[in-house]
């Protein structure tokens, strides 16, 4: 029994090695002097320097957070209201099509997303930028939050809605105070999804991004391609810290979703 | 104190006077062509309870959700308090529900649960406190304000449930199925515990069940229901002792339905002889329905009381014993008694002339009421 054990902790051990070692390897050599990935002749935070005063970069770096923020919450409003139109609707067949074509576009090829922008942009004469970067962001987004709270919706028992009905709830009373309440996680996990989903996307943003505007991931590609320098190694390790960050954050948010806070007026001894 | 203000909301309006409060007039209720309720009428008074009886798809919920307006009926007109409803959306009625899956927000604390309808009504912070505390008073939940509803056992969010509908003062309280769930002890102590809760409010409660045992002990009146339709309407006691038809008599209780033959009033031909009776109004030699409940029965030696059986099963209930006889006609007696006899044993069965309940075939309630006022007159002369 504890031989098994050992063996299945090994093999755990060996899954996250393999996961993670690219990523600790690269933040290894962030500090290196040398500036390449085969010598570590010394420690030095040379290269964190030399991406603190990237002025281009630390444009491009609150470009990509704006963009990140600004698509998650619109594409968690939209999302929300697209997992509320696919809850509600009655017919079975109409639901499944609605949820087919949400999941399609999660499974199909960000490159084919990317390009199919690309031509739409050109065509309806959307200027490659900020604005496309942010409508394609969304628009991938927008899905992911979908199949975060339409789970959440379905838990939720109709007769929630027949009882606030019942208390005297208007249409609109009914979603804010019981609707909503409820699928707080999903709009949470949707919320973030996206958030992350934004930030480290390349493909799509690639196709759409044009002159002048860029993301990160999309500029540290482009960077990698003209020679390697170890201040990719550090802006790299940046971004891995703050995605670590988002996740927990969201770890211990959804944490204290389960405690409601106590509510004015319920004190008492 | 609730009583007092109950009262004085009553006395308010003039229609509040009228002894009717909600009354379907030819309500019929039909989904994607399916028919669910076929020409419903009844009246619903004030201060009374009723229970909506029948098995699980005989329409009673969709009563029930008619008259909480979460569906609107095809035909016919549902009055509350005078007032055409048909099209009133649940949050304009003046009734409340509790669902039989309780529909607490979990979201939300006990406190607040209750509070939900007052604070949607937008009644002020100080005058909500005083009314949550006084309804959870009344399903006895004093202190548990605080509790999460995560936190609460299947009774306490059954009277969470109920304090959170009556926190609003409706006059009329819906209850679908809210006992189901919980186990037997506390399902017998909740029945007496809503009686108690209906009396002192003193409004009207409709509950919906489909179980006998709930619907006798505690109702005024029971609307027993099959297949979309009222099969008959009345006081417990009196759908006990004479119901209308095989399906009720069947329903309410245990009964033997034996095949019978009218010979003229207060005579009839069962079993293969002839016995007095207290019915009347059928035809000379009219084909009747005959019902006997089991514990109408009394054991005798053979050869003594009305009918000779032989004991076919007996199994021991607790109260009392059941058993099974066979007579010489081939009917069966289910009968009930405190007294024990042998499977195989030829035993004697006594009842009384009060005993026998003769149904007429494919009768309709209101024949039936008809038949009974006519001779019921006859006896007065």
């Amino acid at each position: 029994m504890v031989k098994k054990r050992t063996w299945s902790t090994i093999y755990l051990l060996c899954v996250f090695a393999v996961l993670y070692l690219p990523i600790f390897y690269l933040m290894f050599y962030s500090f290196n002097k040398a500036g390449n990935m085969t010598h570590f002749t010394g420690f030095t935070f040379d290269w964190y320097k030399e991406v603190f005063s990237d002025k281009r970069l630390i444009v491009i770096v609150i470009d990509t957070v704006i963009v990140a923020l600004l698509s998650s919450v619109l594409s968690t409003v939209l999302g929300v209201f697209g997992a509320l139109a696919i809850y509600l609707t009655k017919r079975r067949q109409y639901k499944n099509m609605l949820l087919s074509l949400n999941n399609i576009l999660m499974v199909s090829p960000d490159v084919i997303i990317g390009a199919s922008f690309l031509i739409l942009f050109t065509l309806i004469g959307i200027k490659l930028g900020f604005i496309s970067v942010l409508l394609a962001h969304i628009a991938f987004s927008v899905p992911i939050v979908v199949l975060m709270v339409l789970p959440k919706l379905q838990e939720m028992s109709p007769t929630l809605i027949d009882a606030a009905r019942d208390l005297g709830a208007k249409r609109l009373d009914v979603l804010l105070k019981v609707v909503i309440p409820f699928i707080t996680p999903g709009i949470f996990a949707g919320f973030f999804m996206a958030l992350t989903y934004s930030l480290d996307d390349f493909a799509v943003t690639f196709f759409v991004t044009g002159n002048g505007f860029s993301t990160l991931s999309v500029e540290i590609y482009s960077r990698a391609r003209q020679g390697i320098s170890m201040s990719i190694n550090a802006l790299s390790t940046l971004i891995f810290l703050i995605t670590l960050a988002i996740v927990l954050v969201y770890y211990f948010s959804s944490r204290g979703m389960g405690k409601v806070k106590h509510l004015p007026g319920g004190e008492d001894a | 104190m609730w009583q007092g203000r109950c009262h004085s909301r009553y006395s308010a309006g003039d229609p509040m006077t009228e002894k009717t409060i909600i009354q379907f007039d030819h309500v019929a209720k039909r989904f994607d062509g399916e028919t669910i309720l076929r020409d419903i009428n009844f009246e619903i008074e004030r201060g009374k309870f009723y229970t909506l009886l029948g098995p699980s798809g005989c329409g009673k919920t969709t009563i029930l959700r008619l008259i909480a307006g979460f569906l609107e009926p095809s035909e016919g007109t549902i009055t509350f308090d005078g007032q055409l409803v048909n099209k009133i959306p649940p949050n304009k009625r003046q009734v409340n529900t509790v669902f039989q899956d309780y529909a607490l927000f979990p979201h939300l604390n006990v406190f607040e649960n209750v509070a939900f309808g007052l604070r949607i009504n937008k009644l002020a912070n100080k005058e909500i406190e005083p009314r949550v505390k006084e309804a959870l008073h009344f399903v006895n939940l004093d202190g548990y304000q605080n509790r999460e509803i995560a936190d609460l056992s299947g009774g306490q969010k059954q009277r969470v449930a109920i304090a959170r509908a009556i926190v609003n003062r409706p006059q009329v309280l819906l209850l679908d199925e809210p006992l189901s769930a919980l186990d037997l002890k506390l399902r017998t102590a909740m029945q007496v515990e809503l009686r108690q809760l209906q009396r002192r409010l003193g409004i009207t409660f409709i509950f919906v069940t489909h179980d006998q045992e709930e619907a006798l002990a505690m109702s005024d009146e029971i609307f027993v229901l099959n297949q979309g339709k009222i099969e008959q309407s009345g006081s417990p006691r009196s759908i006990y002792d004479e119901p209308i038809n095989r399906f009720v008599a069947d329903f309410i209780g245990e009964s033997n339905i034996i095949p019978g033959t009218m010979l003229r009033d207060r005579v009839v031909s069962f079993a293969g002889k002839t016995f007095d009776c207290v019915d009347q109004g059928f035809d000379e030699m009219e084909s009747v329905e005959i019902v006997i409940r089991p514990e109408d029965l009394e054991l005798k030696p053979q050869g003594e009381g009305m009918l000779q059986v032989r004991v076919e099963s007996q199994l021991f209930r607790g109260v009392h014993y059941e058993m099974i006889g066979k007579d010489a006609d081939g009917n069966s007696w289910m009968i009930h008694s405190t007294k024990s006899a042998q499977i195989g044993e030829a035993i004697g069965l006594f009842f009384e002339p009060e005993a026998i309940h003769v149904m007429r075939h494919g009768e309709t309630e209101e024949d039936f009421d008809r038949r009974l006022e006519s001779y019921e007159g006859a006896d007065h002369d």
